[in-house]
């Protein structure tokens, strides 16, 4: 009985953990269902006259195709970028002596990047950039974004690499790996749950970039979702509804991603937390 | 392929895990690497397969010098302590990797992975994952993966300790049947000298990272090559008395034993639990004890005798009588007994007999 109660608080209490999470994503999706007018009429949970008029508008008018494309491509090339760099980098660090002096120094130095706010490195990247000609281009940001998540790429890969018994790659060896292909063949398949968390984690910290995409572009030619978003924010007026139906696009290929990695996130995520 | 290390050392740190180690094992033998925990069996193992590097020394598969190659190029295959089994492919996928990193064709594969897991009794497995095996069943894998090429040699590092004493005793003759029926040069490494007795047809015993000795079972267990093989094979290990020589007698407190001449110093007389017998305190060549326990073990029967501060084992009929605290002596089988020098502790005179176990006859049925 007493076992059944806590259940149910247990229960209850998840429920309002979940309504408390859900409710601004509902309170987004119906915003951009609504009219103008009904966006300032009042309080009401469901849409009275559905619309997909800000979902019209946002690409008509508020040039949001080509900030989801930008979005899409940036995210995808430095994520993809940062985990082509890291992921070697954290094996070759698994390689040294475990809590040696030079695994230690080598990830202190790694995470120090991460470490300094982002606003700090602003300037110097702005600085770089304009240089080489790089100042609003999807390659900049490119560039930007897959040298800062390299570092983070390296912290997470390093300590579910450990984690992989030594034996299992050296059983490889022996049958006749070699040590490119018991890594490619062994290791990162056994390691493929930290690798979805290490890439959702990457793609939710740069796709949500707000600071830098802002500093390092001026046009929709390299724009990004955030910025784009920013734009409906007018001297006079703001665009709700437009704002809303940006939110639930732009959510969306999360969403997909999230749905597509969830089995291996979940597990590398519990893996990662036994350390 | 024979195998072979010349004067390997291996040092981690400031420690050293090897040192010197010289060993030869002839085309299709049995070698078994026996010796105590840390010893440096494993060490040994992983310098042999290529996965650490010697500190120095070479090591020669058949004719090829392999201290400069990769483990893939050595053309070798282990089975380690872990069984190391790929957890994310199936009996069948890890069974045939080799295989397939060596370019077979399908139908190759499936026919030698078929024959291999039937050999090994894991057919109705082939398309579970590891996780769903039970130990024996993984060490089984371990084993298919390692016999389904031909290599040169085979090593494997302590393959049966994580089984239960059961599967172990089924599985030390079907491992040395197969090792038999293959034919492969055979490097197994153990830290339980009954595995080693069993199944070796040579026994290197290491400790410290030293080699002790290099010998067949039967000599190893007749003529120990000094005070730690002697201690360390043979369950119970030899019986050792410390004792000094004079006059072609070998003395103790308890009493004298004649040997040939030894050295005129301090030496320690060996001798195995089933050469030696009870006999009445006092009796001709004995040394005076006291029964401390009588431990039937069915077809015979354990008597640990406490001679002055040690202890010495002897296997007697199961029909004897004695009983704790009965004074007694022990006469050790003369032509069996072996001697240590006492400081380097190395054998001095070989027993001049084989080993034959049978238990020492005449127990005392009465006490003095
Ligand atoms: N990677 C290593 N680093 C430092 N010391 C090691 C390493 N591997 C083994 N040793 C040391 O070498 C000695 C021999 O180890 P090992 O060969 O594993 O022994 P065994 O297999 O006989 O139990 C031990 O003292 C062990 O602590
Ligand atoms: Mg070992």
């Amino acid at each position: 009985m007493k076992r059944r109660s806590r259940r149910a608080l247990i229960y209850l209490a998840l429920v309002a953990a979940q309504v408390f999470a859900l409710f601004p994503f509902w309170w987004m999706i119906t915003t951009s269902l609504k009219h103008q007018v009904e966006i300032f009429g009042g309080l009401e949970f469901l849409p009275q006259a559905p619309t997909l008029d800000n979902f019209a508008a946002l690409f008509d008018r508020y040039n949001f195709g080509p900030f989801l494309a930008n979005s899409l491509l940036v995210v995808a090339f430095s994520v993809a970028g940062s985990l082509l760099l890291g992921t070697p980098a954290a094996y070759a660090l698994t390689k040294l002596p475990t809590e040696s002096w030079l695994q230690r120094q080598a990830l202190i130095v790694v995470l120090l990047v991460r470490m300094l706010p982002a606003i700090l490195l602003v300037i110097p990247f702005y600085l770089v950039l304009a240089n080489y000609g790089l100042l609003n281009t999807r390659l900049g940001l490119i560039l930007v974004y897959t040298g800062l998540n390299t570092g983070f790429v390296i912290w997470l890969m390093q300590s579910f690499l450990a984690e992989i018994p030594r034996d299992i790659e050296e059983a490889a060896l022996v049958d006749g790996d070699s040590r490119l292909s018991a890594l490619r063949r062994i290791v990162l398949p056994l390691a493929a749950p930290g690798l979805a968390a290490t890439a959702i984690f990457s793609v939710i910290n740069i796709y949500n970039d707000f600071l830098i995409a802002l500093t390092m572009t001026s046009t929709p030619d390299a724009q990004t979702i955030p910025v784009g978003v920013s734009t409906l924010i007018g001297k006079i007026q703001i665009q709700w509804g437009p704002m809303a139906a940006a939110g639930v696009v732009g959510a969306l290929p999360i969403i997909v991603f999230a749905l597509i990695v969830q089995r291996h996130f979940v597990r590398g995520l519990t893996l990662g937390a036994v350390k | 392929m024979e195998l072979r290390y010349e004067l390997v050392c291996k040092r981690f740190g400031a420690a050293d895990a090897l040192i010197d180690l010289d060993l030869h094992a002839p085309d299709g033998c049995f070698l078994v690497m026996l010796g105590p925990s840390g010893c440096g069996k494993t060490t040994a193992l992983r310098l042999l397969a290529g996965l650490d590097d010697p500190t120095s020394g070479r090591m020669f598969i058949g004719p090829r010098d392999v201290t400069p190659l990769q483990p893939r190029e050595r053309d070798i295959a282990m089975v380690f302590q872990s069984y190391a089994l790929y957890p994310h492919k199936t009996v069948a996928e890890n069974i045939e990797y080799p295989l397939r990193i060596r370019r077979l064709t399908q139908t190759d594969r499936q026919e030698r992975v078929a024959q291999v897991a039937k050999m090994l009794n894991i057919d109705a497995y082939l398309e579970r994952y590891p996780r769903q095996l039970s130990g024996g069943q993984r060490q089984r894998v371990a084993l298919a993966r390692a016999i389904v090429r031909q290599p040169q040699a085979f090593l494997m590092d302590e393959p049966l300790s994580n089984l239960d004493a059961q599967l172990r005793f089924q599985m030390r003759a079907e491992l040395k049947r197969l090792q038999k029926s293959l034919a492969v040069t055979t490097v197994y490494v153990t830290h339980d000298q009954l595995e080693a007795m069993t199944m070796a047809d040579l026994i290197a015993v290491l400790s410290n990272g030293r080699l002790q000795q290099l010998a067949t079972p039967a000599e190893i267990y007749a003529r120990p090559a000094n005070l730690f093989v002697a201690s360390f094979c043979g369950s119970p290990p030899m019986n050792l008395l410390h004792g000094t020589v004079t006059n072609g007698h070998f003395q103790r407190a308890e009493g004298t034993f004649p040997i040939d001449n030894g050295p005129a110093s301090e030496l320690v007389l060996g001798f195995r639990p089933e050469h030696a017998q009870i006999t009445m305190r006092g009796a001709p060549d004995s040394f005076a004890g006291e029964i401390y326990v009588v431990e039937p073990l069915g077809s015979e029967t354990l008597v640990s005798v406490k001679v002055g501060a040690d202890r010495v084992n002897v296997r007697v009929w199961s029909d004897f009588q004695g009983q704790i605290g009965d004074h007694c002596g022990v006469r050790p089988d003369a032509s069996r007994t072996v001697l240590f020098e006492k400081d380097s502790g190395q054998l001095i005179k070989g027993s001049t007999s084989g080993s034959s176990k049978q238990p020492g006859t005449g127990g005392v049925r009465e006490s003095a």
